[in-house]
């Protein structure tokens, strides 16, 4: 089990532990980096933060980014803007060309906050938890809705 | 004020879906993305927002509706939407269970308050206070 020090103090870390650490936990906003952790995207601090008790304030961004790629995590560096989400075939049709689609597919029957046409403030399974990290957050959505599972729930059907 | 459509994944495409942002009462950090719904003569919305927004809607009227093929308990009330900057008293049904990914704007609760222009080609929509509004 690998180990390492933080902050004056040892720590036994494993991937599974961080993972069952974070099952629960919404992603705080990112800022320049995130790390994948049960295929979502958290902040390195809000991360380490969680699995050790530790405050943030104890250890770097970029200390928590080395330790958790050390677990077998991806890093990396947020994206801005319309470079994003290109869209996988080249621009698309739509007032975004496609990038608010592609932004939104990783969501797919999931509450999300928007901050802006390609930006996804933070997504939740049931809108009550996405307006109480909004608010824990200081956070303002530009628009909150549920991403469509499917072809027909977009289209207007009801979840089958 | 001008509204882009929202672009939904769709099976590797793109659907696009004329939503506008609404405010409900003083749910200001949260606007709800509402499809409108030029075919629908009411408001209806999901009955979890009417909590979230702090609606108390203890002895309001129920009727049971069937909405896109699912009959819904309805509780009819007015409360303030904003849109586009006006804020008005609206009439809206918050609907339970309401298993859809948008509210649905109408002709009583919304389109009587606003001009609709829509643009399918470039993918938006405008809406006007209507100058009665």
């Amino acid at each position: 089990m690998p180990s390492f020090t933080i902050a004056g103090r040892d720590f036994e870390l494993v991937r599974s532990l961080v993972e069952r650490s974070m099952r629960d936990e919404l992603p705080d906003p990112l800022l320049e980096h995130y790390v994948i952790v049960n295929g979502r995207r958290f902040p390195p601090k809000q991360v380490l933060a969680s699995v050790t008790g530790l405050d943030r304030a104890d250890f770097t961004s970029h200390q928590a980014r080395r330790i958790l790629m050390r677990l077998g995590f991806v890093a990396a560096r947020a994206a801005r803007g319309a470079e994003a989400h290109a869209p996988p075939g080249g621009e698309g049709r739509g007032p975004q060309r496609g990038r608010q689609a592609a932004a939104l597919e990783p969501y797919l029957g999931q509450w999300v906050a928007l901050a802006g046409p390609t930006e996804v403030l933070v997504a939740a399974d049931s809108p009550q938890e996405v307006l109480s990290w909004l608010s824990r957050h200081g956070k303002r959505a530009s628009g909150m809705f549920r991403v469509p599972a499917t072809v027909a729930e977009a289209d207007g059907a009801a979840p089958a | 004020m001008r509204f882009d459509f929202l672009e939904l994944p769709s099976g590797g495409s793109t659907l696009l879906r004329p939503v506008v942002p609404v405010q409900v009462e003083d749910l200001a950090e949260a606007p709800q993305l509402c499809l409108v719904d030029t075919g629908s003569t009411h408001n209806r919305f999901g009955a979890w927002l009417a909590a979230a927004a702090g609606l108390d809607l203890t002895g309001a009227p129920e009727s049971d509706l069937a909405v896109g093929g699912v009959v819904t308990k309805a509780r009819h009330a007015r409360c303030d939407l904003t849109i586009a900057g006006l804020r008005y008293d609206a009439p809206v049904s918050f609907c339970d269970p309401w298993p859809f990914a948008f509210n649905l704007l109408g002709q009583e609760g919304c389109l009587r308050f606003f001009r609709l222009e829509l643009c399918v080609a470039e993918g938006w929509l405008e809406l006007t206070p209507e100058a009665s509004a």
